[in-house]
């Protein structure tokens, strides 16, 4: 009785180890590519002279940023920025495209 | 009467030959094992039909609302960039693992092979039943479980715009915060 109890465990690890490590090494590429990190937008690699506010994408980048910045406004030092953003080179925002921004709505 | 029982023999024959390849194992189901053209084709024109009328009469919204790149975008890195690829990126192990392809949504349509999209509102319409119905036997979630029309309409603008994006672009727009 003993025996066979002991036989029949050895013969389910002879069979779940293996398994086991194999498909360990089967899963063991580069873990990288599997890891989502929630990152922030980058907006530093806005290029404003290249964008047109009548297009929608540039539109929802500008919301996003503005949004970024808002909430980290009290740590920005307003008087150490410097006058980046060209906006002579902006085409005029439409004023449609900007119906739907939530501080008109109330 | 002799037709009849020609008529009986040709069915008794079909009924046969299905149930043998049925039976028989004969099929190959492994993803790493491209269908035959017949057979691709086959299923290709059955579901490209099937889409597009299921789809006819579905009412697409405005897709030009910025709130919606937003939304869809958020939406698309954290559900469908794995399978779908993104602005950069070439492959994955869903892109490259799973048959039938998911299809490169961050190129635009003409460049992806096989495909007759018809005009863009069809297109709309197909993306938005694809979106929330899936497709059977493919890796394709049915997303309509879990998410409300709306989410799925903010899907759709993005991947209409979603072709013509940099890196950078993408990146912003699908950032939580
Ligand atoms: C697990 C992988 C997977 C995920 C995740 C996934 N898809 Fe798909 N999707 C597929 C596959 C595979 C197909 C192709 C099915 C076929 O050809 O039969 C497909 C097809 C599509 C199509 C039809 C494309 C065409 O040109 O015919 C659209 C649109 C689509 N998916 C959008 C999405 C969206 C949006 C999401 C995220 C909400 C998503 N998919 C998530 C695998 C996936």
């Amino acid at each position: 009785m003993k025996t066979g109890l002991i036989n029949t465990i050895s013969k389910i690890a002879l069979v779940l180890i293996p398994t086991i490590t194999l498909s360990m090494a089967a899963t063991a590429h580069d873990p990288s590519m599997h890891v989502k990190k929630a990152e922030k937008a980058d907006c530093s690699k806005m290029d404003h002279s290249k964008m047109d506010m009548n297009d929608p994408v540039a539109i929802a980048m500008m919301k996003k940023c503005m949004q970024q910045a808002e909430k980290s406004n009290e740590k920005m030092d307003h008087s150490k920025m410097d006058k980046k953003m060209d906006h002579s080179k902006m085409k005029k925002m439409d004023d449609n495209n900007m119906k739907k921004d939530e501080h008109n709505n109330h | 009467m002799k037709k009849l029982k020609l008529v009986l023999f040709l069915s008794v024959l079909g009924v046969g030959v299905t149930a043998a390849v049925i039976y028989s194992g004969i099929v190959n189901v492994a993803a790493d094992e491209p269908h035959s053209d017949l057979v691709y084709w086959l299923l290709e024109a059955t579901r490209e039909n099937s889409i597009t009328k299921a789809a006819e009469n579905i009412k697409v919204p405005d897709l030009t609302d910025p709130e919606l790149l937003l939304s869809g975008g958020v939406d698309y890195e954290f559900m469908c960039a794995s399978c779908h690829l993104k602005p950069g990126q070439r492959k994955s192990d869903m892109s490259l693992g799973l048959y039938p392809t998911p299809p490169n949504l961050a190129v635009s349509n003409d460049s992806h092979e096989g495909h007759e999209h018809g005009d863009d509102r069809q297109a709309d319409r197909n993306n938005f039943w694809v979106i929330k119905h899936g497709i059977k036997a493919s890796g394709m979630p049915a997303w309509g479980k879990t998410h409300d029309d709306q989410r799925i309409w903010a899907m759709v603008a993005f991947i209409k715009r979603l072709p013509s994006l940099t890196p950078e672009q993408y990146q912003i727009l699908t950032a939580i915060e």
